[in-house]
């Protein structure tokens, strides 16, 4: 009878990242380890072949030699995707989270000139005379599509929503997802230095906290943060859904720009894109500098995360 | 409900400390013979304007990968019988500066000095000329262990420049005397092992080794005493040629020659290491030779430390620090110990039960919201784990831990992962 190996035991060395670190160097108890989460960055499960002719044990085969990478320190650049516990075994579908543009305004541009051409993102101005410039420009298709209002967004303007349930045509929308599915509580994190999460309306939301990198994090919560969370009780199928089968919550909000952006272009020089974009109006061309950078919108509970370009612009007065 | 993360409970963390040792082997070519001669280009020996140390480092020390290896210094108290005539206030400075440090002060406030025994009520010989090695944190790390230390000195002018390479400008250290130079015509060697011998009556003279006895009344933390164990003789004259241990065979001779600062990482070498000691025959002690040459500077008993063939009293009083410095650097032929560094650790226990993180947030785990490792609803659901992260409260990361490989994980296993986080 041979000795059973136990070389195996698996005894992990953590490392901190620069968030810890900043905690621990505060010494104000704010560093204080109290759960924990495990990821799978690194793993492709399109790999997963349920079609695999030599049978079900080499149906990951290619997903366990996946090379694992080292640590990353940095808070925001690691554990991006979190494993989920759910007592039950038998799901076969999960939420996920998708940006809906359907709604008049809330689409990321889509322009038919400009150099280079912002097509795909949330086109933010910073100040007045940039949101008055692109507005003016007629190269958004639709109207003023994916087109925010930095500086004033209360006065109108895009807004980003996105939508949460179960994106399937398996399953009507006529289902009400199931409750431990519903998403119920809404993570949104963007770059502090650039802008703001505020509500439709315009008004400023608080913000969690800002980490080490300067990401700010909102938390937002249904039936708490009724301007931002809703419950999505549209059972239809419409234009206006982006979730084919059963629907949880959407959230919906705006960014105001920072007053850095606002009145500095020392940001747009330092970090900006490497050449000015240029947007045709009644003339003459207008002349943009803009920074490019991403919202992400998590699900606190089902932990699905979806990342939204955005694109900062302030007009080169001449 | 669907959640990400797991709390730990009470019995899930637990602390421990762990002390991590390292060997550090110096061989005597850093100090004084692979890169060029201090001042020099490309030196990796820094000097100082002040002239109140040297600095070595184990590189060029220009260059940023050079690392601080340790610093020299010289120290003269003022109870010394020795006539000072250049740096005496430095010297002296040196020596109350790291006696405040590493001795205190005694009930009236006065400096103390270093002791032999390091018995300082009772009063005993005192160390009044001192060679101090000061060794970079970097390699002394928390702290130097205990009954590791050794420091093999080169006692002979022959050996520098001659067997061990160049070490200009001290490259020709004139054979002084060389009928003269019996025990001390050959290598020291210095450490706190401990020092077993025996005399040729028989009588056991052992010194224990400092991991079991040491001091513990310096304000700079515990200390040991720094005992000849051996002295060879391997090439020069007289009677103990060809690797006789000289210590073994002389009751009398005194062995103590420094102390060891084991958390500061400060040797505090005795300037006798430099002395000649004439074989004073059989006991009973102390011998009278051997007393009677003690302290004097006369060419019969001492052993030369210098270009020109200075005795160690005459260097320590008429040369500078920078000039004693190099003189000792040149003779370092190794130094070896093990340094000790702390760990705390906390070890969490992430222990992920068989209904736990089954599922995955990976964009690619699903396909229009469809799970891509499942095919029908009774298949069990699959996750592979590749990272460990550790949060707060306020969900923010604080340490993260990789595995090897991806672990797979469904409702058939459990998996405890031990995450240990190291302060």
């Amino acid at each position: 009878m041979a000795f059973l190996d136990n070389s195996g035991d698996i005894i992990l060395d953590a490392v901190l990242t620069d968030t810890g670190r900043a905690r621990l160097a505060k010494g104000d108890g704010s560093f204080s380890v109290v759960k924990f989460a495990l990821g799978d960055d690194e793993i492709d499960y399109e790999l997963y072949d349920l079609t695999q002719p030599s049978g079900s044990a080499y149906y990951d085969l290619e997903i366990m030699q996946t090379p694992i990478l080292e640590a990353f320190t940095n808070n925001t650049s690691i554990l991006k995707h979190r494993l989920i516990s759910l007592p039950r075994t038998n799901l076969l579908y999960l939420p996920v989270i998708l940006l809906n543009q359907t709604f008049e305004g809330n689409a990321t541009s889509t322009v038919v000139a400009g150099t280079p051409a912002p097509t795909g993102v949330f086109l933010i101005g910073v100040d007045q005379a940039t949101e008055d410039a692109l507005f003016a420009a007629t190269t958004f298709t639709p109207d003023s599509s994916g087109l925010m209002m930095g500086e004033r967004p209360a006065s109108g303007g895009g807004y980003i929503r996105a939508d949460q349930g179960l994106n399937t045509t398996e399953i009507s929308p006529a289902f009400t997802l199931d409750a431990d599915l519903v998403e119920t509580q809404y993570i949104i994190r963007l770059d502090n230095r650039f802008g703001q999460i505020c509500n439709k309306d315009g008004e400023l939301a608080s913000v969690s906290f800002v980490d080490d990198d300067n990401i700010a994090s909102y938390y937002f919560s249904l039936g708490t943060d009724t301007q931002y969370v809703h419950e999505n009780s549209d059972t239809d199928t419409l234009a206006t859904q982006v979730i084919g089968g059963p629907r949880g919550t959407f959230v919906e909000f705006k960014v105001r720009a920072s007053l850095e952006l606002n009145t500095s272009d020392y940001l747009f020089d330092v970090i900006g894109g490497a050449t000015t974009m240029t947007i045709p109006a009644a003339p003459p061309n207008e002349t943009y500098k803009f920074i490019d950078s991403m919202i992400r919108v998590t699900g606190a509970t089902t932990g699905y995360a979806l990342d939204i370009p955005v694109r900062f612009a302030k007009i080169v007065v001449p | 409900m669907a959640t990400t993360f797991k709390t730990f409970l009470n019995d899930d963390t637990v602390t421990s400390r762990t002390l991590l040792h390292e060997a550090i082997p110096i061989t005597g070519s850093i100090p004084w013979g692979t890169y060029p001669i201090a001042g020099a280009a490309g030196s990796n020996i820094k000097e100082y304007t002040h002239g109140m140390f040297q600095s070595v480092y184990d590189y060029p020390y220009l260059s940023s990968s050079a690392n601080h290896i340790f610093d020299l210094t010289i120290g003269v108290s003022a109870n010394s019988s020795l006539v000072v005539t250049n740096q005496l206030a430095k010297k002296r400075n040196i020596y109350n500066q790291m006696a405040q440090v590493l001795v205190g002060y005694d009930a009236t406030g006065a400096i103390q000095r270093f002791d032999q025994d390091g018995d300082l009520i009772a009063g005993g010989v005192k160390y009044d000329d001192l060679i101090f090695i000061n060794f970079a944190r970097l390699l002394g790390k928390d702290e130097i262990k205990k009954g590791t230390f050794q420091i093999t000195v080169d006692t002979t002018p022959a050996f520098c420049g001659g067997t061990y390479g160049a070490c200009v400008p001290y490259a020709v250290w004139p054979y002084n005397n060389p009928a003269a130079n019996l025990a001390t015509d050959g290598q020291l060697i210095i450490g706190d092992q401990g020092s077993p011998g025996t005399t040729p009556a028989g009588i056991l003279v052992e010194w224990p080794s400092a991991e079991t006895d040491y001091r513990v009344n310096s304000p700079a933390g515990e200390y040991g005493i720094l005992r000849v164990q051996t002295i060879w003789d391997p090439a020069g004259p007289g009677p103990y040629v060809g690797g006789a241990d000289y210590l073994g065979l002389n009751p009398c001779w005194e062995p103590a020659c420094g102390l060891i600062f084991y958390q500061a990482g400060v040797v505090a070498l005795s300037k006798d290491i430099f002395r000649a000691y004439v074989s004073p025959g059989a006991p009973p002690c102390p011998d009278p030779i051997l007393e009677a040459n003690r302290g004097k500077n006369d060419a019969l008993v001492d052993t030369d430390m210098g270009a020109l063939g200075v005795f160690i009293d005459v260097a320590l009083a008429v040369n500078d620090i920078d000039y004693l410095c190099t003189a000792f650097r040149n003779r370092i032929h190794e130094i070896c110990f093990n340094n000790t560094t702390e760990l705390n650790s906390t070890i969490y226990f992430c222990r992920v039960n068989h209904n736990d993180f089954n599922y995955s947030s990976n964009p690619t785990y699903l396909h229009n919201s469809k799970i891509r490792v499942k095919s029908r609803t009774t298949d069990a659901p699959i996750s592979y784990i590749t990272t460990v992260g550790l949060y707060s409260a306020d969900n923010e990361l604080l340490a993260v831990a990789k595995v090897s490989e991806p672990l797979r994980k469904d409702p058939t296993n459990d998996i405890t992962l031990r995450v240990r986080l190291d302060y």
